[in-house]
């Protein structure tokens, strides 16, 4: 009897730490660390897109015109990571 | 008193003066944090794993909680396959958050707060995971550069955003940690010297302030750690399984 009185309990254990996962997968808890991670996100890839640009100009001689282009287009690729990292954060 | 709060960030030699060819290679305090926080994590999780005791006492338990918490997020966030990579993301995360760790006790040096600290971790991750991906891939790897379902006419411009956005990768990792570590540092030395130039009469509120700071800078250094290696887990995710 003892034997099956502790299978029992086991049970509703198990049961009660699978209810407490679910329920912790609801809110997450490095949320801030999310948002730390998406300003520098944006900031990163302008960043690389700008020195893309400036070593184009520097090996092929046309100053302003590759740091230009280079520089938007920078600062789409920041815009589709931090939404590609936002699309992440809802699943 | 210092009375510039950017001179908690000086590194200064100690000992003699080492010399290789042209690179100053002599002992800093900032190796020395680095040395110290290697110790402890070698320390504490030598002592902490020596008694695999039922009832587990105070290092223990430290040591098998975080031993869980870096698995879990493993687990969590890039799969299975990322097993192997254990022992990496675990020493990358421990180091990370006792250099931040160590940083927050007065007088003590934050490693982390230097971009060159973070931008060579940043980097020897990105490097390490291109060749992990490419090695697993091979030349199919170059297939997170291209999306499914893109029209021809825009390939040229996706595939040069996709590429600046892979390379942006190990720069926003390591700007994120050296830009939180100095700038909480930084603001925490200004208030204390607020405190000082206010004295006994107006000190208060910001003594107050950088109270609550501390608080919030211990908070930041556990997270920093945090987001730096499980972002390292989603580099790793991405190079192990493509989804594209």
């Amino acid at each position: 009897m003892p034997k099956d009185q502790f299978k029992t309990r086991l049970e509703i254990a198990k049961k009660k730490i699978l209810e407490k996962n679910l329920y912790n997968k609801n809110d997450n808890p490095s949320s801030i660390g999310a948002a730390f991670k998406l300003s520098t996100e944006l900031v990163a890839a302008v960043a690389v897109g700008t020195i893309i640009g400036f070593i184009f100009d520097k090996t092929f001689g046309t100053k302003p015109w590759f740091i230009l282009i280079f520089f938007f287009v920078g600062v789409i690729a920041g815009i589709t990571n931090v939404i590609r990292s936002a699309k992440n954060m809802q699943k | 008193m210092a009375t510039n709060p950017m001179t908690q960030f000086q590194v200064y030699r100690i000992g003699p003066e080492i010399k290789v060819g042209a690179f100053d290679i002599s002992f800093t305090n900032a190796s020395l944090f680095m040395v110290v926080s290697s110790l402890a994590i070698l320390i504490i999780f030598n002592l902490g794993s020596k008694k695999n005791s039922l009832l587990p006492n105070k290092l223990q338990l430290m040591s098998e909680l975080s031993y869980t918490f870096v698995s879990k997020m493993i687990a969590d966030t890039a799969g299975s396959k990322a097993r192997p990579y254990f022992a990496f993301i675990f020493s990358l995360f421990m180091f990370v958050l006792f250099c931040n760790m160590f940083g927050m006790i007065p007088y003590t040096f934050t490693v982390t707060s230097h971009i060159i600290v973070t931008f060579v971790l940043a980097s020897f991750i990105f490097i390490s995971i291109t060749v992990i991906g490419f090695i697993k891939h091979g030349f199919g790897y170059l297939k997170l550069f291209v999306p499914s379902g893109v029209p021809v006419v825009l390939l040229p411009l996706i595939v040069v955003i996709e590429i600046i956005s892979y390379l942006s990768r190990p720069i926003s990792l390591s700007v994120r940690l050296f830009a939180n570590m100095m700038a909480g540092h930084t603001m925490m030395k200004v208030f204390g010297g607020f405190v000082i130039s206010l004295g006994i009469v107006g000190g208060w509120l910001p003594l107050s302030f950088s109270v609550a700071l501390t608080g919030l800078e211990i908070l930041v250094a556990f997270l920093q750690a945090y987001v730096f290696a499980i972002l390292t887990c989603i580099y790793l995710n991405d190079a192990l399984n493509l989804h594209h």
